[in-house]
């Protein structure tokens, strides 16, 4: 088998592209519509459990039961957690650097991560109370919010 | 098994080409709470989730974490399995080990795919070695025309019996309220449809469909406690081909076909001699019409080259004596992940006498599935409804 | 519940995945040899013989080390065929095989693999059969990458004829 010493490593690089269509379903499309429609957002109360889910979903997490009422959330909120990303990744929608943070809308139990902006990120602190900022022209996905800014 | 293993359980969606009005969770959760009905069972009494489906066909990663509310999983064990069209039987016979092994008394099994949403055929071209294959890849469809080919050349049957395979599909599938191809036609109907690869033709092919199938796996003493009509699982086997050497279709091999081999291990196992008198329906996983024929000769259901006789004198028919697929099988309904599991849920529904419209009209005590996936492997499942039988 | 109700919102999305693939010290011999000097090798297992394409370092069947290379001929037996109607693309360089084509299963002389190509023939029933003996056809050196696609495609020897007709 020493031959095969002989031959230097073979590699390839190539790609895989692959195309798809995700569809929102039953809780996903009423909270698109209402963010695009009426910039409202909405989350997912569970009267079991005590709890408001965004993102909006059917099925209680910790309980299993079938939720169907939604209710509005926010726009106002407080930021949970943050940071700034300084290097570029292709699936990043926005350049960098910018910052990314968690913030819970008022009247929800879980966080929404989005943009932080039109603030120095020297300023930036858990806690911060921040708005949404709307896209003016709403396609029905999450850059229907653009970022949010502190108050 | 150490231990004896029943479904007690199970349930299905609706399986359709389209199906705007869910997302992935929303759509698995009706598959879950219908086998929770089922079995008249809480999420709070199962032990753990198996959950399978293909990953990315749906252009989704990690299902098993992101529809952890929609399975029941979260707070629970979990495990996520993926082995290509194969999978939905993995994952029963994973939940089947968990209780076989006595770690779990109870298990949700669960098989989804939302096809439509993905791009199964680049997806798929991954499984072929990219220098070595792959620029041809993603050719189901040319993988089958072959084996179509060459069971012509072998054997002397015409393009006609494919074509009485997909009209039985589709006429089963009439009865079978869930099927996705519910299609009232003939054998000059499919000859007629639009040639894809000669010998196949449009209805020579599975279609691509939106669905999950869930079922409950449980310990003896749950199911004698819980459970009206137990289905146990008697056997299970697997057996793969070899990597590159995708001989299935090349028909008179002398190569050992996974198909064959598996089916030689499970009949030992259960001491078969005669498969096609022990069995009393077939749920067999065929994605095209010529892999249901070579299916009935790899099973023994006939001899070498005699499968497209059996088709011809109507043996697998609904009422025949040999039934193969009263549910329409995987020809109606393709929603990969749940597909396999599917063959063995209508199994158990055929033993259990539930199958409706399409209950094969005669005592159903034993039932044997295949699944069929990846690069050439097959998982078989044997059922029967009762431990003595 | 009114249309707007109804209406059922969904995203597009494309996921471009690169990656390198390194074939291994087997498969890059046989791939070396074939964009260098366009000889086909395959490996022969030490037990039962089969002599395998492409190249793998384990027999799955005896679960021993493969020795032995053989260098294939470039002629071969079609084993399986189709004629194919749709446009498959192919992955690996997002360019259509324009339909129709025959594409095919053949066995190397010699070899117990067989290999998927396109065989370069009219897309006619009448004229490609299983049993039909073709040969490789390679591209010209200079032009060979190392991967499958040095293959051309396969063409039928000349002078035969379907048996039966």
């Amino acid at each position: 088998m020493d031959d095969l010493n002989q031959y230097q490593p073979f590699e390839v690089d190539q790609h895989l592209t692959a195309h798809g269509n995700y569809w929102a379903g039953r809780a996903g499309s009423r909270f698109y519509r209402a963010l695009r429609d009426r910039r409202r957002i909405l989350g997912s109360p569970c009267r079991n459990c005590r709890k408001v889910f965004w993102p909006p979903r059917s099925i209680c997490t910790f309980c299993f039961s079938e939720l169907r009422e939604m209710v509005e959330i926010g726009p106002l909120g407080t930021v949970e957690t943050f940071t700034l990303v300084t290097y570029a990744e292709p699936v990043h929608p926005r350049p960098a650097p910018f910052i990314y943070a968690v913030i819970r809308l008022d009247g929800a139990d879980t966080g929404m991560a989005h943009f932080l902006d039109e603030v120095e990120y020297e300023r930036v602190h858990v806690g911060m109370r921040v708005r949404p900022v709307f896209a003016p022209q709403r396609k029905g996905n999450i850059l229907d919010i653009l970022y949010f800014k502190p108050l | 098994m150490k231990r004896n293993v029943a479904i007690v359980g199970g349930g299905q969606t609706y399986h359709r080409a389209r199906r705007h009005d869910v997302d992935q969770a929303e759509m698995v959760n009706e598959a879950v709470r219908a086998a929770l009905k089922d079995a008249g069972m809480t999420m709070d009494e199962m032990d753990m989730v198996v959950l399978g489906n293909m990953e990315f066909f749906e252009g989704t990663h990690m299902t098993d974490c992101w529809l952890v509310h929609a399975t029941g999983a979260y707070g629970r064990q979990g495990l996520k399995i993926t082995t290509g069209g194969t999978v939905g039987a993995t994952v029963v016979c994973a939940g089947a080990h968990l209780v076989a092994s006595g770690l779990c008394d109870r298990v949700l099994c669960i098989g989804f795919e939302k096809q439509e949403e993905g791009d199964t055929g680049a997806i798929l071209s991954g499984v072929a070695n990219p220098l070595w294959g792959r620029s041809m890849a993603g050719a189901a469809v040319g993988y089958f025309a072959m084996m179509g080919s060459s069971y012509m050349a072998a054997w002397g049957a015409k393009e006609e019996h494919s074509a009485m395979v997909a009209v039985k599909a589709r006429q089963n599938a009439r009865k079978n309220k869930y099927a996705h191809l519910k299609l009232d036609i003939t054998v000059e109907d499919v000859l007629n449809s639009r040639m894809l690869a000669w010998p196949i033709r449009m209805l020579d092919m599975c279609p691509a469909s939106n669905g999950a199938c869930a079922v409950i796996l449980a310990d003896d003493k749950t199911a004698k406690d819980r459970c009206r009509k137990p289905v146990w699982i008697r056997a299970m086997e697997t057996a793969h081909n070899e990597q590159f050497e995708l001989d299935w279709r090349d028909v008179k091999t002398k190569r050992p076909i996974f198909s064959k081999v598996c089916a030689g291990r499970i009949y030992g196992r259960l001491g078969v001699s005669d498969p096609k008198t022990y069995f009393d329906v077939f749920e067999i996983y065929e994605p095209a019409t010529w892999a249901e024929l070579v299916w009935y000769e790899d099973l023994g259901l006939c001899g070498p080259g005699e499968g497209f006789r059996l088709i011809e004198e109507g043996k697998t028919n609904i009422d025949g004596p040999i039934p193969v697929n009263p549910s329409g099988g995987v020809l109606s309904t393709n929603c990969i992940g749940a597909s396999a599991m599917l063959r063995v849920w209508e199994a158990a529904l055929q033993i259990r006498g539930d199958a409706g419209g399409h209950q094969v009209p005669k005592e159903v005590r034993r039932a044997l599935t295949t699944a069929y996936g990846g690069t050439n492997w097959t998982v078989m499942i044997a059922l029967s409804g009762a431990l003595d039988d | 519940m009114t249309a707007r109700e109804t209406e059922w919102i969904s995203i597009p999305m494309t996921v471009d995945v690169p990656y390198r693939f390194a074939a291994g010290r087997y498969l890059t011999k046989t791939l070396t040899q074939l964009r260098d000097n366009g000889r086909i090798f395959a490996v022969e297992c030490p037990r039962c013989r089969r002599i395998q394409l492409p190249p793998r370092i384990v027999c799955a069947q005896c679960h021993v080390r493969n020795g032995r290379w053989v260098e294939l001929p470039l002629e071969g037996t079609l084993v399986a065929f189709t004629i194919m109607f749709l446009p498959l693309t192919d992955p690996t360089t997002g360019k259509p095989h324009e339909p129709p084509f025959v594409y095919g299963s053949v066995r190397l002389d010699g070899c117990d693999s067989v290999l998927d190509h396109l065989i370069h023939a009219e897309p006619d029933r009448g004229k490609v059969w299983v049993g039909m003996r073709c040969r490789v056809v390679l591209r010209p050196p200079g032009e060979r990458v190392g991967d499958l696609s040095d293959i051309v495609h396969f063409e039928p020897l000349p002078d035969q004829s379907r048996p039966g007709s």
